[in-house]
C-alpha cells in the first residue's frame, strides 16, 4: 500500500501545519538571513540593552481575553450552540462593525491566480508590542497546538502561564462537547447543496471529530439517496412544467443549524 | 546585486526568484491538505512543482556547499560559528518541504493505484478526436484481461496526472491485468475476462466519490455551494460567507476551490 492514512490530514500532520505559524523571536545572537524554502528569514539582530522593548505575547493568549471567550462560550445565548467567531481573515470586518460588507484582499500567484491566503500564514501568533483592546478576543485557527506550543518553550514570557493552561484546557472541553451535541444538525451536510457551518472552529478540533463527522455526514447522505432523487426529479418536473420557483426550494436549503 | 547575479538568476530555473518562495510554499501547502482531504486526484500543478523541485535541488546544493566549506577548515570556528546551526535550521527546512513532497505524491499514488481504471479510462478520453476510431475495433476480439487496458500511446493531455503518473498507472494497471489472467481470469469465459466490463448497466470501474463531505473555510466575500445532479444540472445551495467553516460536499464547491475561493481543512 502507498499511503496508509485515512483521508484528511491526521492530528499529527496538523500539527506540522501548525508548526508554519509565525512567531515573534528576540534572538539572543547574531544569525545571518537565510533563503529557506519557505521564505526568506531576515538577519537575526539581537535588540541592544541599552534599548530595551516590551513585547506582549499574542493578544488571545492572556489569562483576560482567554476567560472571556471562555464565558462567551458558556453562558452566551448566541453562542449556545456555536462556537465563538475566529480571528477575522484580512479585508473580513471584525465582530464590532458587524455589516460592512467583506473584502477579500487576494495576493497573486507566481501563474497570476488570485491567492487569498490564511492560517497558518496569517500573523496571529506573533508578539504584541502594545496592548490593543479595540479588537474583541478570538481564538486562532491553530490555538489548541500554537497555546501547547507556547506554554511548553515559552512560558516564562507569558502572564500567569497556569492560569492559561487551566484556561485553555477548560475551552476545549466545553467545545468538544459542543461538537459532539451538534450531531443532529448534520443531516442538513448530507444534502446536496446543503452544508454544517462550523465557523470558529479550530485546527485540531476538526482533525478530532473529521472521522466522526463525516462519517457520520456520508451514512445519512447514502440513507437519504433516495429521497435525494425523488426530490430532484419532482425539482426537473416543475422547471419542465416553466412554473419552477428558485426562492421556495433555497428556503428550504437555508434551514441548516449552526452548532 | 552585479549583473553576474542577475545573469545567475537567469541561469538558475523557475524556481530561482526568492521572493515567490514563501508564496509557493503556502500554495504547496494548501494544495498538500486539498490532496490529503478529497478521495479524488486533484489536477497536476505543473508550473509549481516544477519550480518547487527547482528549489529544492538548489537548497540541496547549497546545503551540500556549506557542509563541504566547513569540512575545509575544521579549526577555523571564528570565522564563522554560527555555521552548525545554520546548517541544522537550513535542512530541517529541506526535510520539512521534502515531507510535503513525498506525503503529497504518496497520497496521490494511493489514489491512483485505488482507482486505476477509472483514471486509465479518463485519460483516454483526453484524446484529440482524430485518433478515436481505431480504439472502437477491437473490441470484439478480447482475450486476455490486459486488452481492456486503455492504450496511452496517443493521449497528450494528462490531465488531471503528471505525466510520470499517467506512465505509472499505466504500467500498474498492465501488471495487475497479467497477474489477474494468469491467476484466475484465464479459467473465465472469453466475455467476462474485460476488466471494464459494464454489463446490465452497471459499470465495474470504482471512482472517486465527489459527494464526499469535505470542511472548508471560504476566504473570497461569499460563495454558493452547487447543487450537482445526475445531468450536471445546477442550482444554488446555502451561501458561505467569507471566514466560516462549513461541512459540505466537495463537488458542490469544486469550482470555488479551482478558483482558490475556498480552502479545504
Amino acid at each position: 500500500m502507498a499511503f496508509p492514512l485515512p483521508r484528511g490530514i491526521t492530528p499529527s500532520e496538523i500539527a506540522f501545519l501548525a508548526e508554519m505559524e509565525m512567531v515573534t523571536v528576540v534572538p539572543r545572537q547574531r544569525l545571518e538571513g537565510l533563503e529557506l524554502l519557505g521564505g526568506p528569514v531576515e538577519p537575526l539582530v539581537p535588540p541592544r540593552p541599552s534599548t530595551p522593548r516590551e513585547y506582549y505575547p499574542p493578544a488571545w493568549l492572556h489569562p483576560d481575553p482567554l476567560s472571556l471567550i471562555l464565558e462567551v462560550e458558556s453562558q452566551h445565548q448566541d453562542y449556545k450552540n456555536a462556537f465563538s467567531p475566529p480571528l477575522p481573515l484580512p479585508g473580513q470586518p471584525s465582530i464590532r462593525d458587524n455589516g460592512l460588507a467583506p473584502k477579500a484582499r487576494p495576493q497573486y500567484t507566481p501563474d497570476g491566480d488570485r491567492y487569498f491566503p490564511s492560517p497558518p500564514f496569517l500573523p496571529q501568533n506573533t508578539a504584541q508590542m502594545t496592548i490593543s483592546s479595540r479588537d474583541p478576543p478570538a481564538l486562532p485557527f491553530h490555538w489548541v497546538e500554537i497555546g501547547n506550543m507556547l506554554l511548553e518553550a515559552a512560558s516564562d514570557d507569558l502572564v500567569e502561564a497556569d492560569q492559561v493552561r487551566r484556561l485553555l484546557k477548560d475551552l476545549r472541553e466545553i467545545r468538544l462537547s459542543k461538537m459532539r451535541a451538534g450531531v443532529d444538525a448534520l443531516d442538513a451536510a448530507a444534502v446536496g447543496g446543503g452544508g454544517v457551518a462550523l465557523t470558529g472552529v479550530g485546527a485540531m478540533e476538526v482533525g478530532e471529530e473529521r472521522g466522526f463527522l463525516s462519517g457520520v455526514v456520508d451514512n445519512l447522505r447514502k440513507i437519504g439517496a433516495s429521497k435525494e432523487q425523488a426530490r430532484r426529479e419532482q425539482m426537473a418536473e416543475q422547471r419542465a412544467n416553466g412554473g419552477y420557483n428558485g426562492t421556495q426550494d433555497e428556503e428550504e436549503e437555508e434551514d441548516y443549524m449552526e452548532f | 546585486m552585479d549583473i553576474d547575479d542577475i545573469l545567475a538568476s537567469v541561469d538558475r530555473g523557475a524556481g530561482a526568484s526568492a521572493e515567490s518562495a514563501a508564496m509557493d510554499h503556502q500554495l504547496l501547502t494548501r494544495f498538500w491538505v486539498a490532496e490529503r482531504a478529497v478521495s479524488e486526484v486533484l489536477p497536476w500543478p505543473t508550473v509549481l512543482m516544477d519550480r518547487m523541485m527547482d528549489r529544492v535541488r538548489m537548497q540541496i546544493e547549497s546545503i551540500e556547499d556549506l557542509a563541504a566549506s566547513s569540512a575545509d577548515v575544521p579549526t577555523n570556528n571564528t570565522h564563522n560559528p554560527n555555521l552548525n546551526l545554520r546548517l541544522s535550521i537550513l535542512q530541517t527546512d529541506l526535510a520539512r518541504t521534502q515531507y510535503l513532497i513525498r506525503s503529497l505524491l504518496r497520497q496521490r499514488l494511493a489514489k491512483l493505484t485505488k482507482y486505476s481504471m477509472h483514471y486509465l479510462v479518463k485519460l483516454s478520453g483526453n484524446k484529440n478526436p482524430l485518433s478515436q476510431s481505431q480504439s472502437q475495433s477491437q473490441s470484439q476480439s478480447q482475450a486476455t484481461p490486459s486488452d481492456s487496458v486503455p492504450d496511452l500511446s496517443t493521449v497528450t493531455d494528462f490531465t488531471p496526472l503528471s505525466e510520470n503518473e499517467a506512465n505509472f498507472v499505466h504500467s500498474h494497471q498492465n501488471l495487475l491485468a497479467g497477474h489477474y489472467s494468469g491467476s484466475f481470469m484465464e479459467a473465465f469465459p472469453r466475455q467476462l475476462r474485460r476488466l471494464d466490463d459494464n454489463a446490465g448497466g452497471t459499470s465495474m470501474i470504482q471512482g472517486p466519490d465527489t459527494k464526499e463531505s469535505v470542511f472548508v473555510r471560504c476566504l473570497a466575500g461569499e460563495v454558493p455551494v452547487i447543487v450537482v445532479g445526475d445531468e450536471g444540472e445546477e442550482d444554488i445551495g446555502v451561501t458561505m460567507r467569507m471566514g466560516d467553516v462549513w461541512v459540505v460536499r466537495w463537488e458542490g464547491i469544486k469550482s470555488a476551490w479551482e478558483k482558490g475561493e475556498v480552502e479545504l481543512l
